[in-house]
């Protein structure tokens, strides 16, 4: 083994911290828990905004004019009437009334089927779609659908602020769950990092009779916390990409067409997307950085402590 | 090297446990430090390795009041003092030869810088075909020679020694005060606390007696 000074099959050193002597596999078991929970949280306030900016950027594109039936008036010439007013202002790209059968269907819902309403005095509606939602002239389109009797104009806007109040709330929330399961991983890992301290005080001791400086010792056990921190999180942020592959492939096919639509709209069929898979990677980095400075922070703390 | 003058120590507001100590240590000198349990051999021990401050009077090692260095400083003159503990205090999960590389290896050096002198040291103790084994599998003496390797390797200036024959047999713990000798002889100042009576009296070195606190030393 050694021949003339110079030993030839050089072994890797031990390391300083002994991998058996930090609480390892719990808190590993820990902050992959903690990241399935950020990861998730995370990829659902994503699924929730990107739906609700899409709804919004959608229901934008569009307007309503209503109009009632009025005695004295001949409703279709009124809707033709709308029709052309509203093609006439600039931004608008098109216009068009709903059907009979359409209004029908869109009553379906809460009158249920088969009704006929044919005896009842429904409102016609006109969709009009936007070429350019943000240059169109609402007022004077307004101000010329007003001048036809019984006649009024819908720009969804409560609708829309409502919904994006909505996705805003759920947003904060989803941020607020995220600080507090990394504050609550933080507080976890200070305990864990102080246990660990306790176990090992012989071997800091040690290291402080022989010189080593307080900074050399965290980082020896910083290193032990980043490599559990990486573990856990890469473990965590895979478990939540099967979630998320694993609920999208439900969403399609186990659960009836009609469900995964209505699921569909709100969650845009769960699919997390580049920004999505990014923001996961993301999260495990933050939660393996916060584990490593969080113990390194705890660890400088407990040797000023005891010096 | 090392003057003490009216140094007390007291652990918080318990009583002193050393009193008025006033002393020298030459370099290159070797003491006995002795004195029946209990009265400070310890407490004097770590005043010396920088690891307590003293309540009252000042240290000067070096030519410096460490009373008055900052943490940094401090962990500097540190590197300059070896320590050998009664239960040997060897990293149980390191082998042998990293156990001793350890003072290397904190100082940030890399294994090929001190790989030949580590191994020329543990020849010497006669460890040469241990440094695999860990220290678990050792026995007492093993042990103690590679504490007293760990303590040397990094060429302190002085080396402290607390009973560092307390847990081996009389015949290997005359070896071991002769390897402390050769040591000495090397230049480095020794300061070796036992209460061995039988081992003091085969060595003829000044003895620091400390008794309930108080050192009175014999030349």
């Amino acid at each position: 083994m050694t021949e003339g000074g110079l030993r030839l099959n050089w072994q890797r050193q031990n390391p300083i911290v002994p991998a058996g002597s930090v609480a390892g596999r719990t808190l590993m078991l820990l902050i992959g828990i903690m990241t399935f929970l950020s990861c998730v949280t995370f990829g659902g306030v994503l699924l929730v905004q990107k739906s609700a900016l899409g709804w919004s950027a959608d229901v934008g594109r569009e307007l309503t004019i209503q109009i009632r039936p009025l005695d004295g008036e001949v409703l279709e010439s009124n809707v033709r009437l709308a029709i052309s007013l509203a093609e006439a202002v600039p931004g608008v790209e098109s216009a068009r009334a709903l059907s009979l059968e359409e209004s029908e269907a869109l009553l379906e819902p809460w009158l249920g089927e088969g009704v006929d309403l044919s005896d009842l005095a429904i409102p016609r509606l006109v969709v009009v779609r936007l070429s350019d939602p943000a240059g169109v002239d609402i007022g004077r389109l307004e101000s010329e659908i007003a001048g036809i009797s019984g006649a009024s104009v819908e720009t969804h806007a409560a609708w829309r602020l409502q919904l994006n109040t909505m996705a805003g709330t759920i947003v904060i929330s989803g941020v607020l769950s995220l600080v507090l399961i990394l504050l609550a991983t933080a507080l976890a890992i200070v305990f864990a990092t102080r246990g660990t301290m306790a176990t090992n005080r012989d071997i800091v001791d040690v290291l402080h009779f022989i010189g080593a400086s307080n900074r050399f010792i965290a980082g020896e056990f910083q290193g032990r916390f980043l490599l559990i921190g990486l573990k856990g999180g890469v473990a965590g942020g895979l478990a939540a990409i099967v979630f998320f592959i694993v609920a999208g492939t439900a969403m399609s096919t186990v659960m009836p067409e009609t469900s995964s639509q209505q699921l569909g709209v709100f969650f845009g069929q769960f699919a997390l997307g580049l920004s999505g898979l990014l923001g996961i990677i993301g999260v495990v980095l933050v939660i393996a950085g916060l584990t490593a400075i969080t113990s390194r922070l705890t660890v400088r703390r407990y040797l000023s402590q005891i010096a | 090297m090392i003057a003490f003058e009216n140094v007390g120590l007291r652990y918080g507001h318990g009583p002193e446990i050393l009193k008025d100590l006033t002393f020298k240590i030459s370099p290159g000198s070797f003491h006995f430090l002795t004195g029946p349990s209990g009265s400070g051999k310890t407490s004097l021990l770590r005043l010396l390795l920088l690891s307590l401050k003293p309540s009252r009077g000042t240290v000067s090692m070096f030519g410096e009041d460490v009373t008055q260095l900052d943490r940094d400083r401090l962990l500097q003159m540190r590197r300059h003092i070896g320590i050998v503990f009664q239960e040997f205090r060897l990293l149980e999960h390191m082998t042998t030869f990293e156990n001793v590389a350890l003072p290397l290896r904190v100082r940030g050096q890399n294994e090929a810088s001190y790989r030949a002198n580590v191994e020329e040291l543990l020849d010497w103790v006669g460890l040469g075909d241990r440094m695999d084994a860990h220290p678990e599998v050792l026995s007492g003496g093993e042990k103690q020679r590679a504490a007293i390797a760990r303590a040397v390797i990094g060429k302190p200036d002085i080396l402290l020694a607390d009973e560092p024959t307390g847990n081996v047999d009389p015949e290997l713990s005359e070896r071991l005060l002769h390897l402390f000798a050769e040591l000495n002889r090397m230049g480095t100042t020794v300061i070796l606390a036992t209460h061995e009576v039988n081992l003091l009296e085969k060595f003829d070195h000044p003895r620091m007696l400390l008794n309930d606190g108080e050192l009175t030393i014999h030349d």
